[in-house]
């Protein structure tokens, strides 16, 4: 469908809306009732059909607002939903959880941080506040600007009591996996919880909250151009695409687009920074199968990225580098030189990797039909990146919806159609030489002119922005009142998405695929450090390191039962 | 200087510890371990288990959930051990300083329950791989 | 042996058995180093190490057994000091006494029940995991173990039926360490059955699901810290020379004290350390239901066929079977 058959499309739900904005060719805002809500976004997402992105809840003055974001790939339109919840004192909404589980952690932080009820909601339990927090306490109420939430220091205990609001009563006969936050000396069961039954997982629960640092609000209390500096911090190895993506929404509200070079150098360190961070995967993903030469390996190769995007911006990892109207530092033309030389040499090594590994029986054996995750429940849990590609979901933003300089580009979309762990990591692997054909090019087309423009003044308005990170999609909506700060900035990062899908990989798979399922779809890699398996009475069956050993120790047997000799390293 | 102080000096064992950091600092704390940084050489091993630790790497602002589990882990460190907050959030809670979910920075959170406790700062956002074996090594050599 | 040599030997051999150990230990951390193209770290790092824990406090968990957690690791120092002893012994004496391989047997089986019992009594969900794993693979390795060394005495039979040995000195580990099974067809399947079971007593890859020595986790030993842990680690040392010299003496003709025997007692040694680490370096992890299988079926077999051949080439007098 075109845009034109798309907008005629959203005419059939006129009845259900107040208005129809059309900010853009490709940005529309629809407007409806709270109670219309549903209906429309049903319509939305079944029949249009549009991708999920995310929910933003709003503390306006006279009413709550909820946003539902969609993208429509094919012409890389952003449709956002906005229902008003007039009822100010007990705000709801249908929740839309039901048909859509990919909405299911948006809407618990909602509730969290705004207070707002959904109805019919499978799980309202607390996402992503400590498990403490004061009942009634808001965060991102307007009312509580100005003020911190006093009398309250923390837990004291590190043991949730059996009240705490975000435990989830598990009946004692079945086995449990259990996570600790930190290293094995934790018993308690949070962060992730995966039932089974024998060597099989039924069912998975996770627990979010240690990394909640409440970067939204903080944002509010910035300057529009110091919240860049905020966001790198959100993830410190996607550090090049929050600012990106919030600075671009932000272009789109002033109205303004930044001079061509400081599209392309965007372009380069973006892409160096997916090159990094895919080799970083590469070397975990071999650490947790066994081969931990691989791990050694990868990291050696990952310095000299790191160097160069040293040398451009003056950090290894947060760059500092994008700001409304362009860029801070410039790819000095005597670096130039230099990128080429160490792009050939990671190539070189990347192709003897890709091959060795497409070519492996035993990584073959070991990955293919692990962790599988269907097309279908792609689209259901609305996963982005490498973790969609690989299963055959053709997204990504920067083919849909072109920024920076990657309409200008040469350049291939990676998608593979198995959804196991083996097509993620072909996707990821054939996308570091991608990457690196596309930073290449950038380097050798780099225009002359300015890095940056002059923004003196933000109108009053909202925008989306979204920027293809190594992990997927981020997606960073903004809304100004005129002033200086944001009235409100919903950050959402791709791993939101990726990893509640684990309830769609790994349910039905072994204990011992656990770690791989999960590093692969590339959470922040503290995420995925803290497993363990406990039975129904509190007793630890495998914690991590056994659950580790266990997937090194299949991809053993399963070596011995091929008899095929161990990848070489030397080779390479 | 005893005996003791100077073979903690010569084997510092350390365990990572992450309360609620973007995981830059994390992932370059991994990256001392790799060829090119090597710390092995200096001694200095990663261990599973806080028992086995003498020097704490905490990460992170020290969030209102990650907080408690962070006295836990100090707990369970034999004395003697060194607690080094790597990064600007470790230090002093860096650009999250109003953030209403942060009850950081680490060292108020371990000097409630050990006023005594040796503490290094190792500033940086993140601190490069080689600030923080600088920062390890002068902080020992100031035991 | 003249008095003044036998009280240097009293002195030296604890001492020297646990300097040898640590030297044994960083051999082969150094050589995983150089495998994944790092330096590694100096020589005196084990010694480094183990004089830190020493300084150290002691943690034990509340729940804890507290007497069997302390004792555990000192019952196993002890157990494979005195194995060194003795072998030390037998080797700079050339005597024993008989059925000091027995005693042998016994004596290796300590350090593992050690382990198995501090990891019990520390009240640890998660050193439980460990636990069970190590009782699992010491199901798997001892029987195997003691099969193998069965197979060598079956072959000093033949020496006692040829009046080369005296009858019930086929069972003293200073007539053993005379002769060399290893140049026999049984005697060599013994023997690598003997090297894997060593393997998964130390602990090394592809055997290590007990207890993981790599920089990610300690599995059985998590909750010992300080002065407890420190003995563990010199255990884990002593073994390292213990074992080895164990084999040496059983099936490599055992190890001289003065000029060329010296030299090749030395050389074999160090040969054993050598395939022990390679073997640890060139394999993935095993899981335990793997490696019981391995054990129980794959060395059994070898092991009733040595058997077999040892009995066979008795009969007739055949030292090459």
């Amino acid at each position: 469908m075109n845009q034109e058959e798309l907008n005629n499309k959203l005419l059939a739900i006129k009845d259900k809306l107040i208005e129809i904005e059309q900010k853009a060719d490709n940005r529309i805002f629809l407007l409806c009732e709270a109670d219309n809500a549903y209906a429309a976004n049903k319509f939305l997402f079944e029949d249009v059909p549009l991708r999920f992105v995310i929910a933003t809840g709003i503390d306006s003055d006279d009413c709550f607002e909820v946003l539902y974001h969609y993208s429509y790939d094919e012409t890389g339109c952003m449709i956002t939903l906005k229902a008003f919840i007039r009822d100010r004192e007990n705000p709801a909404i249908e929740s839309i959880a039901p048909f859509l589980p990919g909405a299911e952690w948006i809407e618990r932080e909602i509730h969290d941080i705004l207070g707002i009820d959904f109805i019919n909601h499978p799980d309202m339990r607390r996402l992503i506040l400590a498990d403490d927090w004061p009942e009634g306490v808001y965060p991102l109420r307007k009312e509580l600007n100005g003020t911190m939430v006093t009398g309250w220091t923390g837990q004291t205990s590190s043991r949730p009591t059996a009240e705490s609001p975000a435990r989830r009563t598990i009946p004692l006969s079945k086995p449990v996996v259990a996570v600790g936050p930190f290293h094995p000396l934790q018993e308690e069961m949070e962060f992730f919880q995966l039932t089974v039954d024998g060597e099989v997982v039924t069912d998975i629960d996770m627990r979010i909250s240690y990394n909640h640092r409440g970067i939204e609000k903080i944002s509010e209390s910035l300057q529009f151009d110091q919240v860049p500096f905020l966001v790198s911090r959100v993830c410190g190895i996607c550090s090049a695409s929050h600012p990106l993506a919030y600075v671009q929404a932000m272009e789109e509200l002033a109205g303004v687009k930044p001079p061509e070079r400081a599209l392309y150098v965007r372009t380069i360190i973006n892409e160096l920074e997916r090159i990094h961070s895919h080799i970083l995967w590469a070397g975990l993903a071999g650490h947790f199968i066994g081969y931990d030469t691989v791990f050694m390996w990868a990291w050696k190769y990952r310095e000299p990225v790191l160097d160069l995007l040293e040398e451009i911006s003056g950090n290894r990892n947060q760059y500092g580098n994008v700001k409304v109207g362009g860029c801070r530092e410039d790819v000095p033309d005597e670096l130039k030189p230099k990128i080429l030389k160490e792009l050939d040499k990671i190539e070189k090594k990347m192709n003897m990797l890709v091959k060795a590994v497409i070519d492996d029986p035993v990584l073959h054996a070991r990955l293919k039909g692990i962790g599988v995750l269907s097309r279908e429940n792609a689209i259901k849990y609305a996963v982005t990146g490498p973790t969609a590609r690989a299963s055959g979901v053709a997204i990504d933003v920067r083919r849909d919806d072109p920024y920076a300089a990657y309409g200008d580009l040469d350049w291939n979309v990676i998608t593979q159609p198995e959804g196991d762990v083996f097509a993620k990591v072909v996707v990821r692997l054939l996308e570091v030489l991608e990457s690196i054909k596309i930073v290449r090019e950038a380097v050798k087309k780099l225009p002359g002119g300015p890095i940056t423009m002059e923004v003196k003044e933000i109108p009053p308005g909202e925008a989306v922005g979204h920027a293809e990170a190594p992990r997927g999609e981020t997606f960073h909506y903004v809304r100004s009142d005129g002033g200086n700060r944001p009235v409100r900035h919903k950050v959402r990062a791709p791993s939101y998405v990726n990893v509640p899908s684990f309830k769609a990989s790994c349910i039905g798979g072994r204990i011992a695929d656990v770690t791989i399922t999960l590093a692969a779809v590339d959470p922040c890699y503290s995420c995925t450090e803290r497993l363990a398996v406990v039975d129904g009475h509190d007793k630890v069956i495998h914690d991590y390191e056994a659950l580790l050993r266990l997937s090194r120790d299949k991809t053993a047997r399963i070596k011995k039962e091929i008899g095929a000799p161990e990848l070489k390293m030397e080779d390479l | 200087m005893s005996w003791k102080i100077w073979s903690l000096k010569k084997s510092p064992w350390v365990f990572h510890v992450n309360t609620g950091a973007c995981n830059n600092c994390d992932i370059e704390i991994v990256n001392l371990l790799t060829p090119k940084f090597d710390v092995e050489r200096f001694g200095i091993k990663l261990v599973g288990s806080p028992r086995h630790a003498d020097a704490l790497l905490v990460t992170g602002v020290a969030t209102a959930q990650a907080a408690p589990r962070l006295r836990e882990v100090y707990r369970q460190t034999p004395k003697p051990c060194v607690v080094f907050c790597i990064g600007a959030c470790a230090c002093g809670k860096g650009i999250f300083t109003t953030g209403y979910h942060v009850v950081g920075p680490v060292d108020k959170i371990i000097r409630e329950i050990d006023p005594n406790a040796i503490i290094a700062y190792v500033p940086g956002c993140p601190p490069k791989p080689e600030a923080m074996i600088s920062g390890v090594v002068k902080a020992l050599s100031a035991l | 042996m003249s008095v003044p040599l036998n009280i240097l030997f009293w002195i030296i051999v604890v001492p020297g058995t646990v300097v040898l150990g640590l030297v044994a230990c960083w051999i082969v951390r150094k050589v995983s180093a150089l495998v994944q193209w790092r330096v590694g770290p100096p020589l005196c790092q084990p010694l480094y190490d183990i004089m830190k824990l020493m300084g150290k406090e002691i943690l034990v968990p509340q729940d804890a057994q507290r007497t069997v957690f302390m004792a555990a690791p000192l019952v196993g120092l002890t157990g494979v000091l005195l194995l060194s002893i003795m072998l030390w012994r037998i080797t700079v004496t050339q005597t024993s006494f008989v059925g000091d391989i027995i005693v042998a047997i016994y004596l290796m089986v300590l350090p593992s029940l050690a382990l198995i019992l501090g990891s019990s009594a520390s009240a640890s969900p998660h050193a439980a995991v460990g636990t069970s794993r190590e009782m699992k693979l010491v199901m798997g390795y001892e029987l195997s173990l003691v099969l193998a060394f069965i197979v060598v005495i079956i072959k000093m039979g033949r020496l006692v039926g040829a009046g080369l040995v005296e009858p019930g000195l086929q069972l003293s580990l200073a007539e053993i360490a005379k002769q060399t099974p290893v140049f026999s067809i049984s005697g060599m399947l013994a023997f690598l059955v003997a090297l894997l079971c060593v393997q998964a007593k130390l602990g090394f890859v592809p055997f290590d699901m007990a207890e993981a020595e790599t920089e990610l986790g300690s599995g059985i030993l998590m909750e010992y810290s300080g002065a407890l842990l420190a003995v563990w680690k010199v255990m884990q040392a002593v073994m390292l020379v213990a074992l080895p010299l164990f084999l040496v003496v059983v099936f490599l003709g055992g190890f001289g004290t003065t000029g060329w025997p010296l030299v090749w007692g030395i050389g074999k040694y160090v040969l054993i350390v050598v395939l022990l680490i390679l073997i640890k370096n060139t394999n993935p992890r095993l899981r335990i239901d793997q490696a019981m299988k391995f054990f129980w079926f794959y060395c059994g077999i070898t092991l009733v066929a040595a058997i077999i051949l040892a009995t066979i080439g008795n009969y007739y007098g055949i030292g090459w079977l």
